[in-house]
């Protein structure tokens, strides 16, 4: 008997502990909004996060966003949705981690009437609305500047992502397309760094060692790592792509006087913001394509005009793998400094 | 201590964990009024692969052992269902099931017969044996896809009686109940408490201690193979990473159900339960909208507390 006493306290106390904070409640606006992401602890999704909730905040007709954040795969997102849809989201932002097993929960939403927008990945659901960046086009239009910049002719090192992972595959597609344009640009080295800051670090301090001729540096977004080796080496540098993140567009900006030139390709995490303006406009009645592809943006040291550009994002003292591509117009209607702040409703 | 007494101490979790699977029930219809059918459907269906991953765990914990490959054998048989199933019919389907579910009880046995005959703890082989399993699964699936027929899918994803009754929460029943009371009532389920409880003593009353492993080990890959099922069915694919998540999350159920990780106390029922209360725990944090990362922290909380109370009834029993 005693221990049926204990757990009946136990009870009681977890739930007292979920009845507390119940009553949280938000004034103004009239739409509610859920989310669902399933990969946690990643600077990148939580700027996606975080820009929905800007963007919620600033839009003025947002009520309440309700996150469903955990790490798990479809079965896990499968419950969230369903849990979203229970707790009455008008819309749903998911960063989708399968392509085929949301559809059934995305099409039981679509019969409540809640807009469903996949951001960054696919989702094969015709009731969705998909809004995502141009991966593709960002390996291409990086590596054509590279290319270019080099006069068509030279060694370069591909520095890849995470094999198998879309978003790799679709990039490496873009520059490989663009690699057939210049016969005279070859591939020397081609790592995976696995989208991690050290693994991109020894891999490029091992290439500099290694003697071999290099001409240039095309990065799947593990830029500033590059740069940073061969100013420790005492190396002159070499031409480098990288993303928009804050420690590259300062490297740029800072060491263009020493030498460094190079060109950021942006690949936001807006893209959650704009997943939420489309999702808005559709319950107000304006249409919107089912398919939404954010051309990616190249901003070089070279030119004035991308000079000018990476001085205005470029915020000091952000952590340098903060992503500064933070407002995408005409979607978006906050500030970065309300991005940056992370808050709701 | 009276004989009612004893009765319900014994069965602590048949009573205590339908209590507290109410109590989070009421917690959560208070919190959320509207909590509905739709709901219980989405609850059945999120509890459906941790019971089942907490079923084949719990047989292994029982016997005194550990099974950290439970998870990837989950992803094996998941992506092993949906490439073949992809453009069966119903019945091929079926076939396709019994012939995975046999699947698993063999890589049960591998696992049961590596430990037994080298003699490397049961972590070491299970650990060893789920890396495996992950890389295969990825072997035979490089990325989610494949599927099944709908009637399939049905058997887990749909719903009785106009959407009142989830099959997941029948097919659940159904399935633990032809597996478990069969083994519990048999030879099998008195020697494997026994070996569970004190291998040494079992041993000296003649008890092939194991054999008896070995066939933990043999029904825990049931299990697990029927959890990768339950996984086909209630996301429609294949996903090579899907099952990982839950070798740990099933071990949690069977602590929270009451079983005792040092094996031989305890029973299935309670980790059943427990499957459906930390499948709620996430929902009522969306219903509430609190940071889903505290639902890690009261899943931790929650199994801190069940074994403190279970160090402490244990306490309290041996005083005179």
């Amino acid at each position: 008997m005693r221990h049926l006493g204990w757990f009946a306290a136990g009870a009681v106390a977890v739930s007292a502990l979920l009845g507390a904070s119940h009553g949280a409640s938000a004034a103004g606006g009239k739409f509610v909004v859920g989310v669902s992401n399933t990969l946690i602890g990643n600077g990148w999704r939580e700027e996606m996060i975080c820009s929905i909730k800007a963007q919620a905040k600033a839009s003025g007709i947002v009520s309440k966003v309700i996150l469903a954040n955990r790490n798990g795969g479809p079965p896990e997102q499968i419950a969230d949705l369903r849990n979203l849809i229970s707790a009455g989201a008008n819309a749903i932002i998911v960063n989708p981690s399968s392509r085929d097993a949301l559809n059934p929960v995305i099409k039981q939403a679509a019969s409540r009437g809640i807009v469903v927008v996949a951001v960054d990945q696919a989702v094969s659901a015709p009731e969705a609305y998909v809004v995502s960046n141009d991966q593709v086009a960002y390996g291409r239009l990086g590596a054509q500047w590279l290319f270019e910049r080099l006069h068509g002719k030279g060694d370069v090192v591909e520095m890849r992502g995470i094999d198998g992972v879309p978003a790799d595959a679709d990039r490496h597609e873009g520059f490989t397309e663009a690699l057939k344009k210049y016969p005279d640009i070859h591939v020397v080295a081609m790592p995976f760094t696995g989208w991690a800051i050290n693994t991109a670090s020894k891999q490029i301090r091992d290439l500099l060692a290694s003697g071999k001729q290099i001409d240039g540096v095309w990065t799947s977004g593990i830029d500033s790592a590059v740069p940073e080796a061969y100013q420790t080496a005492q190396k002159p540098f070499v031409p480098v792509v990288g993303a928009d993140n804050d420690g590259f567009i300062g490297q740029l900006i800072e060491w263009k006087a020493k030498g460094l030139t190079g060109a950021a390709v942006t690949n936001p995490p807006t893209v959650g913001a704009v997943g939420l303006a489309v999702a808005l406009d559709v319950l107000q009645h304006k249409s919107h394509p089912h398919v939404i592809k954010l051309t990616p943006e190249v901003w070089d040291n070279t030119t004035d005009a991308g000079m000018a550009k990476l001085k205005s994002v470029y915020i000091p003292k952000l952590d340098p793998y903060y992503s500064v591509d933070m407002e995408i117009k005409p979607y978006t209607n906050y500030t970065p400094a309300q991005m940056i702040a992370c808050e709701g409703p | 201590m009276t004989r009612p007494g004893r009765l319900l101490r014994r069965h602590a979790a048949l009573l205590v964990m339908p209590m507290l699977v109410a109590l989070f029930l009421a917690a959560t219809v208070a919190i959320h009024p509207a909590f509905g059918a739709f709901d219980v459907q989405s609850l059945a269906l999120g509890a459906l692969p941790l019971a089942l991953a907490a079923a084949a765990q719990t047989v292994v914990v029982l016997s005194g052992g550990i099974d950290l490959s439970v998870g990837s054998l989950m992803a094996v048989a998941n992506v092993v269902a949906a490439r073949t199933m992809q453009h069966a019919g119903f019945g091929q389907s079926l076939g396709l099931a019994a012939l995975i579910v046999l699947g698993g009880a063999a890589s049960g046995a591998v696992n049961g017969a590596v430990l037994v005959a080298s003699r490397v703890p049961d972590v070491v082989v299970t650990l060893a044996a789920g890396f495996i399993w992950g890389g295969i699964a990825l072997l035979i699936l490089e990325q989610p896809g494949g599927g099944a027929p709908d009637a399939f899918l049905n058997l887990g994803a749909g719903t009785l009686f106009d959407g009142l009754v989830p099959n997941a929460l029948v097919l659940l029943i159904v399935v633990v109940a032809a597996i478990w009371l069969p083994v519990r009532s048999s030879r099998l389920g008195l020697t494997l408490y026994a070996i569970g409880s004190d291998r040494t003593a079992a041993f000296r009353s003649g008890v092939a201690v194991e054999r008896t492993r070995f066939l933990a080990y043999v029904v825990g890959g049931v299990f697990s193979a029927v959890g990768g099922l339950a996984l086909t069915m209630t996301t429609g694919i294949g996903s090579p990473l899907a099952g990982t998540y839950y070798t740990l999350s099933g071990l949690a159920a069977v602590v929270v159900g009451g079983v005792s990780l040092t094996g031989g106390r305890g029973g299935m029922t309670g980790p059943m339960f427990a499957a459906y209360i930390l499948t709620l725990i996430p929902t009522d944090l969306i219903f509430l909208n609190i940071d889903p990362n505290f639902g890690q922290v009261i899943q931790g909380t929650l199994i801190v507390l069940v074994v403190m109370g279970g160090g402490l009834a244990t306490l309290l029993r041996q005083r005179p």
